[in-house]
């Protein structure tokens, strides 16, 4: 690189030459030629200082002659001096300058980088901290509970009796004897939702109740590509003066139109849960045809995807609530049924055997 | 639920498409999950027929029959309903030849029961074709009208060759005491005390509301028989077929709530069938046991209630109507013009209060007719929880040190849980596993990580870091929280530039002290071996806060035993796997808040920096002599490094040689050569004295 920096020219000795001028002529060259870094820079700075014409040298030299006869040999002497020092000091600059000139050897810039060593959440906790973030938008609490739960919180709280068919052995799993939990209920079963959390809330709280429970869950479930025997879900639970079923359409239309795409269709459909009345099961247009029809909606463009409803008044009533007083709506979806849609991964046991190469194809 | 179309036709008429009743039915809460063309022996009309194959929800047990589906599909499309014929009770005077007796009306309060003379014989071609469209296989035309009769009215019944029931006598009780029935499946079933039976004098002769009998079955040479209509009551069926376990038609309907009522209108309609297909006539009276017949429920409903659940407004005349058509019976209160009096047909078990009739409402309002609107926020929520917030940071931190988030199962294999436990009775055991590899619930995140480690190894990974966040479950400590990290290959990552070396203990250790770091722990290790880690080369994390006095163990870190790694499948000349595990229950009183600390201010004065090397004892623990490097210079050294540890040649064997960069700066003012000397001396000297350590 050439030195930018604008230099005085070098001065001339005027018609008084003494050893002090020849002494500053050289410390001026000496700075000048810290500053050079080129051949081309070093050319420029002989030619001013030993230029046969406008060389400062060659001045000073002419100088000597007029300078009085007692010193001139001293004069001359110096001036040769600094000739000499300065055409030796332009010949090692030379020297470095073409020596130092190794050609620049150009890096492969095409090899990789070192790798930067980041792993990865789980697809199903960015499905997780996603929806819990939607939630957290719209004012909900988030809430995590017990996975081994009593019978009390599971089932009966929630409307469903003892003879319910969805107690039956082969939907819940129960442990030998019970785990100790401090509670004087006995936890005797892994959860087979995360319902219960929403029940310990109620009793703990007045309302208004808005929350949401994400969790993992167990089902007695055989294993295969739609069906995992343990998997994550997220129930909802909004319980207040004035909550409507209309609410409950908007909130969750909302909420599945920013998991999926802002253009999904919501389709909310007539069903049965003990815990909801009236119950509806909620659908969205198929996320592979967009509602065309395809072979995995069974060509009816529409995909199940969550259970809803409004809260049953037994299970307000069952919390001490007035139901009279208060309504409220609750849903559930299954994270891992959300995630298979959302990734097109084909097999919910995917999710659980945490294959490197799988892990890494999803977003930070 | 099967229903054909044409048969439907019979009690409701339809002017819109199949598809399009399909679609009106799946709206209404029916889903259609196929549609199939009906068979083709009848086809006396133009009228389009299909099966439909209807999905039932388990309240609504007066939908799985035809006349159900017919009574929604009236009030779907606004058509007249029209019954199904039925005998006009018999003018005959005789009495009935058979003898009934209930021992147990709680169990089965509502009990009909005919006699008939049949020729038993193949059903005509029409309603064999209408049952098998329906899936039931037609067997002889006595029993055909009994299974024609449960279809289309939803209300099973059952008949008995009357001339194989002892005394003919039908009783209804509980089972005695190691009684046995074989039934018409062939099956020879040991019979609970506690099921309740049809008996004639001697013995069970069907499984009340389940199965019958194969001695009593009806056959070609049944002459007599006797035909049951009754209503049992849902729990004492749902118990009886499980404990058997046999799941019929009848069984399935029962559990879930018959019409206690229809027993007669069921009755009347097979001896109606029977006489018009030719298969027999009755014989005496109808003999009905209802002793105490049930009250009709009645519900206040009121337009207010049903506009504040829905948010939206609903006419009252279209309330009336949808709950007239569906049956029930609809009174408007006078003197409050919003409020009606439903009394609720038999026939509707699921509905029992008022929000019940608010969804019959709704359903046939339409769904997709409620606006979409969002709830008020009348309060702000709660900030995330700590250990939420806690969890999420440990995922950045974690992710950021190069591992990935695993999420395996909460049940594993009894035998790797027993590694992990020091006392086999804490582990706490599932009482109906799915299988021997899912027995227990885990103690730790360990086992359930190192298998997935250990399952990326063998399909072609080598350099693995997993961690995974998630429950443990003993007995002595209950359920308790924890994160687990399990890493093997590479130390860093083989690049062009240079060499790779394997993991370490070193690299586990340094993702556990930023982890703690982050939330708040300041730990240490100390040597402790584990079941499932190498001896030597195990430790306990014990966190020391408010101070060391007071540390606590909060996990383990080590060595995963080579031997448990090849059990678990990781290949014999496998390079080492490093698993730590730390409790994230009850860590608040040893955490430090580190989220509203204020910051340091930065040094005004510089710090001087000198390095020393010792040799000291190769089994002195660096953290040793560390802390006596600490003790002495307490006022100005800010920081102690390790930068080196060497053993071998230049050092006597059996000794050590450690090198610490030391830091030294005053926050006052500038520190003098001459005062790090000094200190640098007295170091040096108390190293001397507490550790034998020679300047190298």
């Amino acid at each position: 690189m050439h030195s930018r920096i604008w230099l005085p020219e070098p001065k001339m000795p005027e018609s008084q030459i003494n050893p002090a001028s020849v002494n500053q002529l050289r410390d001026e060259f000496m700075s000048e030629l810290t500053l050079v870094t080129s051949e081309d820079g070093l050319r420029k700075l002989r030619d001013r200082y030993l230029g046969r014409k406008r060389g400062a040298v060659q001045a000073l030299l002419k100088s000597v002659r007029s300078a009085p006869a007692e010193t001139r040999p001293e004069l001359g002497r110096r001036a040769n001096e600094l000739k000499q020092f300065i055409e030796n000091k332009l010949e090692s600059r030379q020297t470095d300058l073409t020596t130092n000139q190794e050609p620049i050897e150009p890096v492969d810039v095409t090899l990789p980088g070192r790798i930067v060593r980041l792993g990865r959440r789980h697809p199903l906790t960015i499905v997780r901290e996603e929806i819990e973030n939607i939630f957290e938008c719209l004012g909900f609490e988030v809430l995590e509970g017990p996975e081994v739960e009593d019978d009390y919180h599971n089932f009966e709280a929630l409307n469903m009796p003892p003879e319910h068919p969805a107690r039956d052995m082969q939907d819940t799993l129960y442990l030998d004897s019970p785990l100790t939990d401090g509670t004087n209920r006995p936890a005797t079963l892994l959860r087979t939702h995360t319902s219960g959390m929403q029940i310990r809330y109620m009793e703990a709280h007045n309302p208004p109740v808005r929350i949401i429970a994400p969790g993992l869950v167990y089902r007695r479930d055989t294993p295969d590509q739609t069906h995992s025997p343990m998997f994550q879900q997220i129930e909802g639970l909004l319980v207040g003066n004035d909550i409507t079923m209309a609410d409950l359409k908007g909130t969750l239309e909302c909420f599945l139109q920013q998991v999926f795409e802002p253009n999904t269709k919501v389709m909310f459909r007539p069903s049965f849960f003990p815990y909801t009345e009236p119950s509806a099961e909620v659908f969205i247009s198929c996320v592979f045809c967009h509602g065309n029809g395809c072979s995995v909606c069974k060509k009816t463009g529409w995909l199940e995807i969550l259970g809803s409803g409004m809260v049953h008044p037994a299970v307000l009533e069952a919390v001490g609530y007035d139901s009279e007083r208060y309504t409220g709506w609750a849903f559930g979806v299954g994270i891992d049924r959300i995630a298979l849609l959302k990734y097109r991964v084909e097999d919910i046991r995917s999710f659980y055997e945490n294959d490197l190469r799988l892990l890494e194809q999803f977003p930070y | 639920m099967k229903i054909l179309v044409s048969w439907l036709r019979d009690f409701v008429t339809i002017d819109v498409g199949i598809q399009a009743l399909a679609d009106a039915l799946t709206a209404h809460g029916f889903e259609v999950s196929s549609i199939d063309p009906p068979p083709t022996t009848e086809n006396k009309t133009s009228q389009e027929d299909a099966v439909l194959d209807l999905e039932i929800t388990t309240n609504r047990p007066d939908c799985l029959s035809i006349f159900g589906i017919a009574r929604e599909v009236s009030t779907i499309f606004k058509t007249p309903l029209r019954l199904p014929p039925a005998e006009t009770i018999s003018k005959e005077h005789s009495t009935c030849p058979i003898q009934l007796t209930i021992e147990n009306t709680e169990l089965c309060p509502h009990y009909t029961a005919s006699a008939a003379e049949v020729t038993v014989g193949p059903s005509p071609d029409w309603l064999a074709a209408r049952l098998e469209a329906t899936g039931i296989r037609p067997i002889n035309n006595i029993v055909d009208i009994t299974n024609y009769v449960m279809t289309e009215l939803g209300h099973p019944m059952h008949a008995f060759d009357l001339e194989c029931l002892d005394g003919q006598h039908l009783h209804v009780r509980r089972a005695r005491t190691k009684e046995k029935l074989k039934t018409l499946d062939g099956v020879q079933r040991s019979l609970a005390e506690d099921m309740l039976v049809i008996a004639d004098d001697s013995t069970p002769q069907a499984i009340a509301g389940v199965i019958g009998g194969a001695s009593s079955e009806v056959s070609t040479t049944t002459k007599r028989v006797a035909f049951e209509s009754a209503y049992f009551l849902p729990v004492s069926i749902r118990r009886t077929s499980k404990q058997l376990p046999v799941s019929t038609d009848a069984s399935y309907r029962f559990e879930r709530g018959a019409d206690i009522n229809a027993p007669v209108t069921a009755m009347h309609r097979a001896q109606e069938l029977m006489s018009s297909i030719g298969a027999g006539h009755t014989i005496g009276k109808t003999i009905d046991h209802y002793p105490s017949p049930q009250q009709k429920s009645v519900i206040r409903l009121r337009l207010a209630r049903i506009n504040r659940i829905l948010g939206v407004t609903i006419d009252k005349p279209f309330v009336s109507d949808v709950l007239e058509r569906l049956g029930f019976g609809v009174e408007l209160l006078p003197a409050l013009d919003t409020q009606w009096r439903i009394s609720v047909p038999s026939f509707r078990v699921d509905v029992k209060l008022e929000i019940d009739l608010i969804e019959e409402v709704v359903r046939h309002y339409g769904y997709d007719r409620l606006p979409a609107t969002f709830p008020q926020l009348v309060r702000p929520p709660a900030p995330l929880s700590n250990e939420l917030q806690r969890q999420r940071l440990l995922r950045r931190i974690l992710t950021a040190s190069g591992c990935f988030e695993a999420i395996t199962y909460g049940f594993i294999d009894q035998s790797i849980a027993m590694r992990f436990v020091t006392d086999k009775n804490d582990l706490a055991s599932m009482a109906n596993p799915l299988s021997e590899k899912a027995a227990v619930l885990r103690p730790s995140l360990v086992p359930g990580l190192i298998d997935a480690l250990i399952r990326n190894r063998r399909r072609e990974q080598e350099d693995i870091r997993l961690f995974e966040i998630g429950h443990r479950f003993s007995r002595q400590n209950g359920e308790t929280s924890g994160v687990a990290i399990a890493l093997t290959g590479a130390g860093s990552l083989k690049h062009w530039s240079g060499e790779t070396r394997p993991s370490d203990l070193f690299d586990l250790k340094g993702i556990i002290e930023k982890v703690s770091d982050a939330i708040g722990l300041s730990v240490f290790l100390e040597p402790s071996d584990h079941p499932w880690l190498m001896p030597g080369h195990s430790a306990v994390i014990r966190a020391s806060f408010p101070n060391r006095a007071s540390a606590k163990t909060v996990g383990s870190i080590g060595q995963l035993l080579p031997e448990l790694a090849i059990e678990r499948g990781f290949p014999a000349a496998g390079e080492a796997v490093y698993v730590a595990e730390l409790d994230l229950n009850g860590l608040s009183p040893l955490t430090e808040d580190r989220s509203s600390r204020n910051v340091t201010p930065l040094p005004r004065y510089p710090s001087i920096v000198r390095d020393i090397a010792i040799v000291v004892h190769r089994s002195l623990p660096a953290a040793t002599v560390r802390d006596t490097i600490r003790s002495v210079s307490a006022d100005s050294l800010v920081e102690i490094h390790e930068f080196d540890r060497y053993e071998g040649k230049g050092v006597p064997s059996g000794s050590v040689s450690l090198a610490f960069r030391l830091t030294f700066r005053r926050s006052d003012r500038t520190l003098t050569d001459a005062e790090v000397i000094q200190t640098l001396d007295k170091i040096v000297e108390t190293l001397k004295t507490a550790h034998q350590a020679t300047l190298r």
